[in-house]
C-alpha cells in the first residue's frame, strides 16, 4: 500500500478567540478501521468535521492521497470520496427512505427521476445492512434505530472511500451492532477506509484495526488495537485512572413500596405491565429498543394515554392524568430524546432549568423572582460541574454531556422522589457517565428512588440492584442479586425465556 | 460537539441578538430620518400625533398577537374580529342609547361588551385550534371570514353609525388627550407595557416562549401546552377589544371594509419587531416599533409627491423588507 | 321608490290588460342577477336594492323566479355564471360585472347559451354582447363634481382629491373632473387613493392637512371617503376654511345636504338604485310586448338642498 489515503498536517481549528484543536497530525491507511476515542471536548468530531467539510482548518493542511486538499463544504469532500455518518439525523422527515437516500444525488432519466432505479438501489442497500425498514416509509413514521440505519444506508449508498462514523451505535440494538459491524467489514474488504468515533470501547475493541486518542484538543496516541486494552484506552482517554467505572454496590432497597404499578396498558405499547419499586431502589429496565419501556413509563407519568391500569404512590392511588399530576406526586421523569423533548435547544441552560420548576419561582404579582433562578442556575453549574462557555449559553452550543446535566439539573429542580431515568448516558462521553452514575447512586443514597432505562447492559448491571425484562410491551423478567448477567436478561429479552405471560413479574 | 467549538456560534449568536433586539429602532430612526428630508412637515408634532395615534389599533393588535406567534400560532381573523366586535358594539350602544340614554353608562356598556365578545372570540379560537387539533391557520382563516360575513350581515350590507348623540361624549377616547398626549397613545402604551411584563417577567410568558420553541419539550416539561396556547388567542381577542373600542369613536361606524387587512399589518409589524414567525422568541418593544413603522411609511408616501401614487405599494414592500434585513444584517457568516 | 312602484304597477296592469292569455300561458321566468358582494357602502346599497326588487318582481310576477348570486371577486362572479346557466337554467342575467375585462367572455358564452342579458353600470370590453346596458355615467359624474368646484371656488383655489380604488371608472370619473378644472386657474395640490373607505379617507385627509397649510376644497368622490374626511377636518379645526364634494348618495350624506351643511353644501348622484332599474326593465321584456333593448344611461345630477329629498331612501343601508 502506497501511504495513507488521508492524512492531516499541523492541523488546528479555532472558534472565535478559542483553540479547540493543537497540531493535529492523523493519518488514515487504506482499508483501515480507525477509531478515534476521546471524552467530550477532546476534538474528536471537530476534526472528523474538518475532514469531511463541515469546518475549514484555521491552520494546517489535509491531505488526500497526499495531495492537498480544501474542503469549503461537505458536498466538496462527498465527491472527494469521503462520506460522513451523523451523530444527530440528517434525514429530511417529510420524504420517504428511498428519497433520503439519494438526496441531493437523485438519479434521473431523461428530465424524470428514475424512481424504479433508486428504489431498486435503496431496497440492495437496506439489504446488506439486513434491516425491515422499507424505501417507501416515510422517515417520521421511523424508530431512531430504524433512523440510524437509514443515515448509514445514505452514506454507502454514496460509494465513499472513506467513510466517518460519528457514534453510529448510540442508538442501536446488540444485534443491529453486529449487523452494522459485519457490514463495514465487508466494506474494509472492498478497500473502503473508515474512521469510527465511539464512547463505547468494548465495541472499539471489538472492531477498529487502529486507535488515535484525543484528549483537550491534542491527540495524546495512535496505536494498533491489539496493544491496548479497554482500560488502557480509558486511562488516555480521561488521563486518569477509570478502574472503578462504577459506584459500589452498597445500598440495599428499604422496604417500603413507594410506587405501585398495577397493570398498566397503554395502547399499541405497553400490555398489562405491573412492577414495583421501593424506597432507595435503583431498578433497571431492559429490553430491545421497541419494546415498550419508555411508552410504559410515559403512560405510568401521564405523558401518553393509558387505556387501564392503577398507579400507588406510597401506599396510596394516585390519579395521574398528566405529567404535572405525576410531577405533584414528585415523580419527574428524564426523556430519552434530550433535544426533542427534554431541553429547549434554542434557549439558555437558564430558561431550560426552572422551565419544569417555575411555580416555585413565581413570586407577588405573579412574577418570576430571576434572582432566585440565577442562583439555581450557578449551583446547579457547581453540583454537576457543567462545562459551558458562560452561564447565559444556549443549550445547543453545549456537548452532549452537558446538555444531559443540565438536563438532569432540571428534574432535580423539583425536588423528586422518584425519577425515572430513560436512557440517562446516551450519546456522552466516558467521564460524564461515571459522573451520571455515581450521581444514581447519591440519590439512591439519599432515601430517593430511581427507575433506569438503558440499552447497555453493563451500565444496568453496573448500576442496578434490580431489572425488569421487557419484550414486546409486556414485562417478561424480573431479576436481582446474582441472576443478574447478560446471559440472563438477553435470554428474556430475545424471548427465549419469560414467555408471553406475565407470570415472571414482581417476583418481590 | 466539543465543549470549546460553541464559542464561535455564542460569540455570533449574541452579536445577532443585540441586533434583533435594536434592529427595529434603527430602522425606525432611520425612517424618521428619511421622511424628515422629504418634507419637514413630517417631524412636526401635529403630524407625529397623528401617526402615532393611528398606529394605535394595528400596534394594540400587534401586541396581542406577539404572544399568539411567539407561541407558535398565528390568528388571522383579528381584522375581522374587530370589524364584528365594533358593529355589535355599535348596534348595543345605540339600543341602550333608549333604555339607558345618552350618557357615559351606555358606552361603558359597549366597553364591556366589547372586552366580553374579544375574549369569548379568542376563546373560540384557541379551543377549536387545541381541542380540535386543526392548524390554527386554518381556523383563524375560517373565523376570519365568519366574523366578516357576521358584520356584514348586521350591517344589512351597508355602514353601522353610532348614534350622532353618543358620539358626542364617546368622541374623546380617540380625540382626547390626557397630559398632552392622544389617549390612544397612552392605551397603546399601557397595553405594551403590560404585555412586556406578561411575555417577559411571568410563568405565563416564559411557557408561551417554551412551547413555541418546541412544544414537545414544553408537554415534557409539564406544561399545559393546550391551555397556555388558548390562553394566547383569549389575550389576543382582548387585544382586539380595546383595539376596538379606540376605533370605534373615530369615525363612528364599522362596515365590511372595516379592519380589511389588519391582521397581516399585525403580522407585519410583530415580524418587523424581530419576534420569529416559527415561535420561540418574543420582542415586544420590536413590535410595537414595527406598528409605528408601518403607519409611517403610510404617511410619509402622502407627504410627498416626489414617489407616483401608483407606487405606493411597492415602497411600502421594498421598506418593510429593509427593515427586516436591517435587523438581520448583525448575523454575517 | 312611490314613484318607480308607481310606474311599474302602470306597466303591469297594461301588460295583463294587453296581453293576458299570453302571461298566463308563460313557462316560468327565470332571471340571474349576479353582484358583487357588499364590500363597501355602495355596493351595499347595490345588494339592498337586489333583494328588494327581487322580492317585489317575484311578488308581482308568479311567474318570474330570480336568483341572486353575490361574488367576492372576479373570478368567483365568473363562476357564478356557470352556476348560474348549468344548475338554475337561467332565461336572463342581471350582471354588475366586478371587473369589465375579465368578465367579458363570461357574459359572451352566457349570451351564446340564449340568455337574455342586461349589464349594468360597468360596460364589457367588448360591445353587441349584451341585450340592455343600464349604466352609470361615470364621466358625468366627474363631471359635474368640476362644474361645481369650479363655480363654488370662482375658478381659483387649491384643492386636493381622494380617489377610489384604481379602476377603469375611478379612472373616468379622474379624467372627466381634471378635463374640467384644469381649463381654470384651480391648482390641485395633490391625489391619493382612498380606496372608497372610511378609515383611508380619514387617514388621507390628516396627511394632506398635515401637509398642506391652505386647503380650498377636496373632491371626495365617493361618500365613504368624505366620511372619513369630515372627521380629519374637524380634528384638524379646519371646517370653516374648505368644503367637501361627496359623490354616490349615501343617505347619512344626503341627510347633511338636506340639512344645508357648510361642509358638505352638496353631492353628485352614482345611485346603487341602478340595480333595481336593470332588473325591472328585464322583467318587463319578459311580462310584455314592447321592446326593451338598447342603453339605459342613468344620470349623475347634482343634489342640493333644494332637491335632496327627492334622492334620501331612509330604509336604504346607503
Amino acid at each position: 500500500m502506497a501511504g495513507p489515503i488521508l492524512r492531516t498536517t499541523n492541523l488546528c481549528k479555532d472558534f472565535g478567540p478559542v483553540r479547540v484543536l493543537f497540531d493535529m497530525d492523523f493519518e488514515l491507511q487504506p482499508g483501515e478501521i480507525h477509531a478515534v476515542i476521546g471524552e467530550n471536548g477532546a476534538g474528536k468530531s471537530t476534526l472528523v468535521k474538518i475532514l469531511s467539510g463541515y469546518h475549514q482548518p484555521t491552520e494546517g493542511q489535509v491531505l488526500l492521497r497526499d495531495r492537498p486538499v480544501k474542503f469549503q463544504s461537505t458536498k466538496d469532500a462527498e465527491d472527494a470520496g469521503i462520506c460522513m455518518i451523523h451523530q444527530e439525523f440528517n434525514l429530511a422527515n417529510d420524504l420517504t427512505v428511498e428519497e433520503n437516500i439519494f438526496l441531493g444525488k437523485e438519479r434521473r432519466r431523461g428530465l424524470f427521476l428514475d424512481k424504479r432505479y433508486m428504489k431498486e438501489h435503496s431496497r440492495e442497500v437496506l439489504a446488506s445492512l439486513e434491516t425491515d425498514v422499507s424505501p417507501n416509509a416515510r422517515v417520521k413514521n421511523l424508530s431512531v434505530s430504524q433512523k440510524q440505519m437509514v443515515e448509514i444506508a445514505k452514506a454507502v449508498s454514496r460509494n465513499a472511500d472513506v467513510l466517518i462514523m460519528d457514534e453510529p451505535t448510540a442508538v442501536l440494538t446488540r444485534s443491529e451492532i453486529n449487523v452494522l459491524f459485519r457490514l463495514i467489514r465487508s466494506l474494509q474488504a472492498k478497500g473502503v477506509s473508515v474512521i469510527y468515533i465511539s464512547h463505547k470501547l468494548d465495541e472499539v475493541k471489538e472492531l477498529a484495526d487502529t486507535v488515535t486518542v484525543l484528549r483537550d484538543g491534542y491527540k495524546v496516541a495512535t496505536q494498533p488495537i491489539g496493544e491496548l486494552t479497554e482500560d488502557m484506552m480509558a486511562t488516555m482517554m480521561v488521563g486518569r485512572e477509570m478502574k472503578d467505572m462504577f459506584p459500589d454496590k452498597d445500598l440495599e432497597p428499604k422496604p417500603d413500596t413507594v410506587l405501585d404499578v398495577r397493570g398498566v396498558t397503554s395502547p399499541g405499547y405497553a400490555v398489562d405491565c405491573s412492577f414495583h419499586l421501593k424506597r432507595q431502589e435503583i431498578l433497571g429496565f431492559a429490553g430491545l429498543v421497541g419494546s415498550g419501556r419508555t411508552e410504559l413509563m410515559e403512560a405510568i407519568v401521564g405523558l401518553r394515554q393509558r387505556s387501564s391500569g392503577q398507579i400507588e404512590v406510597n401506599g396510596q392511588t394516585a390519579s395521574i392524568h398528566a405529567y404535572r399530576d405525576a410531577i405533584s406526586r414528585n415523580i419527574v421523569y428524564l426523556s430519552e430524546d434530550r433535544k426533542g423533548k427534554g431541553l429547549l435547544v434554542e434557549k439558555t441552560m437558564g430558561f431550560n432549568l426552572t422551565l419544569l420548576a417555575l411555580k416555585q419561582y413565581v413570586r407577588r404579582l405573579g412574577m418570576i423572582d430571576e434572582t432566585a433562578e440565577a442562583v439555581s442556575l450557578r449551583k446547579a453549574i457547581e453540583e454537576f460541574e457543567i462545562r459551558a462557555p458562560s452561564n447565559t449559553a444556549v443549550i445547543n452550543t453545549l456537548s452532549g454531556g452537558n446538555q444531559q446535566k443540565v438536563a438532569l439539573g432540571k428534574i432535580m429542580e423539583v425536588d423528586p422522589e422518584i425519577l425515572i431515568l430513560d436512557e440517562p448516558t446516551r450519546g456522552i462521553d466516558v467521564g460524564t457517565k461515571q459522573q451520571i452514575y455515581f450521581f444514581i447512586h447519591e440519590l439512591a443514597k439519599q432515601g430517593k428512588s430511581i427507575i433506569v432505562i438503558s440499552s447497555e447492559l453493563p451500565e444496568l448491571i453496573g448500576v442496578c440492584q434490580r431489572i425488569i425484562v421487557m419484550r414486546s410491551g409486556h414485562i417478561v423478567g424480573d431479576v436481582s442479586g446474582a441472576a443478574i448477567n447478560e446471559e440472563e436478561i438477553m435470554r428474556y429479552a430475545m424471548g427465549i425465556k419469560g414467555g408471553n405471560n406475565n407470570e415472571q413479574q414482581s417476583a418481590g | 460537539m466539543s465543549s470549546k467549538a460553541p464559542a464561535e456560534t455564542q460569540g455570533a449568536s449574541r452579536f445577532t441578538l443585540d441586533f434583533r433586539t435594536l434592529g427595529p429602532f434603527v430602522a425606525l430612526a432611520l425612517l424618521m430620518i428619511l421622511g424628515t428630508m422629504i418634507n419637514a412637515t413630517f417631524i412636526s408634532s401635529a403630524n407625529l400625533t397623528n401617526v402615532l395615534t393611528r398606529s394605535a389599533f394595528i400596534g394594540i393588535i400587534a401586541v396581542g398577537a406577539t404572544f399568539v406567534i411567539s407561541a407558535g400560532g398565528i390568528d388571522l381573523s383579528v381584522g375581522s374580529m374587530a370589524a364584528f366586535i365594533s358593529g355589535v358594539m355599535i348596534i348595543a350602544m345605540n339600543h341602550f342609547v333608549n333604555t339607558v340614554g345618552v350618557n357615559w353608562t351606555t358606552v361603558m356598556i359597549g366597553m364591556g361588551l366589547s372586552v366580553a365578545l374579544g375574549l369569548a372570540a379568542g376563546l373560540a379560537n384557541g379551543l377549536v385550534t387545541t381541542k380540535g387539533r386543526i392548524d390554527s391557520f386554518i381556523v383563524t382563516l375560517g373565523t376570519m371570514g365568519i366574523y366578516r360575513s357576521l358584520v356584514t350581515y348586521l350591517a344589512d350590507g351597508g355602514t353601522l353609525s353610532l348614534s350622532f348623540q353618543l358620539r358626542g361624549i364617546y368622541r374623546p377616547v380617540y380625540y382626547g388627550s390626557f397630559l398632552g398626549i392622544p389617549i390612544p397613545l397612552w392605551a397603546f402604551f399601557v397595553v405594551a407595557v403590560i404585555g412586556w411584563i406578561v411575555l417577559n417577567k411571568t410563568r405565563f410568558g416564559r411557557y408561551c416562549l417554551a412551547i413555541g420553541s418546541n412544544a414537545d419539550v414544553a408537554a415534557y416539561s409539564a406544561i399545559n401546552v393546550d391551555r397556555i396556547r388558548t390562553l394566547t388567542y383569549v389575550v389576543q381577542g382582548l387585544c382586539v377589544a380595546v383595539a376596538t373600542i379606540i376605533y370605534v369613536p373615530r369615525l363612528g361606524s364599522a362596515s365590511a371594509s372595516t379592519g380589511v387587512l389588519w391582521e397581516l399589518e399585525a403580522i407585519a409589524a410583530v415580524i418587523i419587531g424581530g419576534t420569529a414567525l416559527k415561535g420561540g422568541t418574543s420582542r415586544l418593544w420590536g413590535t410595537v416599533a414595527g406598528a409605528i413603522m408601518l403607519s409611517m411609511i403610510g404617511n410619509i408616501l402622502n407627504l410627498t409627491d416626489a414617489i407616483s401614487q401608483y407606487l405606493n405599494g411597492a415602497v411600502q414592500g421594498v421598506i418593510i423588507i429593509v427593515a427586516v434585513l436591517v435587523q438581520r444584517s448583525g448575523k454575517g457568516r | 321608490m312611490k314613484r318607480v312602484l308607481g310606474i311599474l304597477l302602470v306597466l303591469v296592469l297594461a301588460a295583463a290588460l294587453f296581453v293576458p292569455g299570453q302571461v298566463l300561458a308563460q313557462d316560468q321566468v327565470t332571471i340571474g342577477v349576479s353582484i358583487p358582494a357588499a364590500t363597501h357602502g355602495w355596493t351595499g346599497g347595490v345588494n339592498y336594492w337586489a333583494r328588494v326588487t327581487a322580492d317585489r318582481l317575484q311578488e308581482q310576477h308568479p311567474n318570474i323566479n330570480i336568483v341572486l348570486l353575490t361574488a367576492g371577486s372576479a373570478g368567483e362572479q365568473a363562476n357564478d355564471l356557470e352556476d348560474l346557466v348549468a344548475i338554475h337554467n337561467i332565461d336572463a342575467l342581471v350582471i354588475l360585472p366586478f371587473e369589465s375585462d375579465p368578465l367579458t367572455d363570461p357574459v359572451d358564452f352566457v349570451k351564446q347559451s340564449g340568455v337574455f342579458v342586461t349589464v349594468v353600470d360597468r360596460g364589457l370590453a367588448r360591445e353587441g354582447i349584451e341585450d340592455i346596458y343600464v349604466a352609470g355615467d361615470n364621466p358625468a359624474m366627474g363631471r359635474v363634481s368640476g362644474e361645481y368646484m369650479v363655480e363654488a371656488l370662482g375658478g381659483e383655489g387649491k384643492i386636493v382629491i381622494l380617489r377610489g380604488i384604481p379602476t377603469v371608472i375611478d379612472n373616468q370619473r379622474f379624467d372627466a373632473f381634471m378635463e374640467v378644472v384644469d381649463e381654470t386657474d384651480i391648482e390641485v395640490l395633490d391625489w391619493a387613493y382612498a380606496y372608497w373607505n372610511r378609515d383611508d379617507g380619514f387617514e388621507v385627509m390628516q396627511d394632506f392637512l398635515a401637509r398642506f397649510p391652505e386647503i380650498d376644497a377636496v373632491w371626495a368622490q365617493d361618500d365613504d371617503i368624505a366620511l372619513g374626511v369630515i372627521e380629519a377636518v374637524k380634528q384638524a379645526g379646519r371646517e370653516d376654511e374648505l368644503f367637501i364634494i361627496p359623490g354616490a348618495g349615501m343617505k347619512e350624506v344626503i341627510a347633511r345636504v338636506m340639512e344645508g351643511d357648510r361642509l358638505t353644501p352638496v353631492n353628485v348622484l352614482y345611485p346603487p338604485a341602478m340595480i333595481a332599474t336593470a332588473m325591472e326593465v328585464t322583467a318587463l321584456v319578459f311580462v310584455s310586448d314592447a321592446p326593451f333593448m338598447g342603453t339605459y344611461i342613468i344620470d349623475s345630477p347634482l343634489i342640493t338642498p333644494e332637491n335632496a329629498e327627492r334622492f334620501y331612501f331612509p330604509d336604504s343601508p346607503f
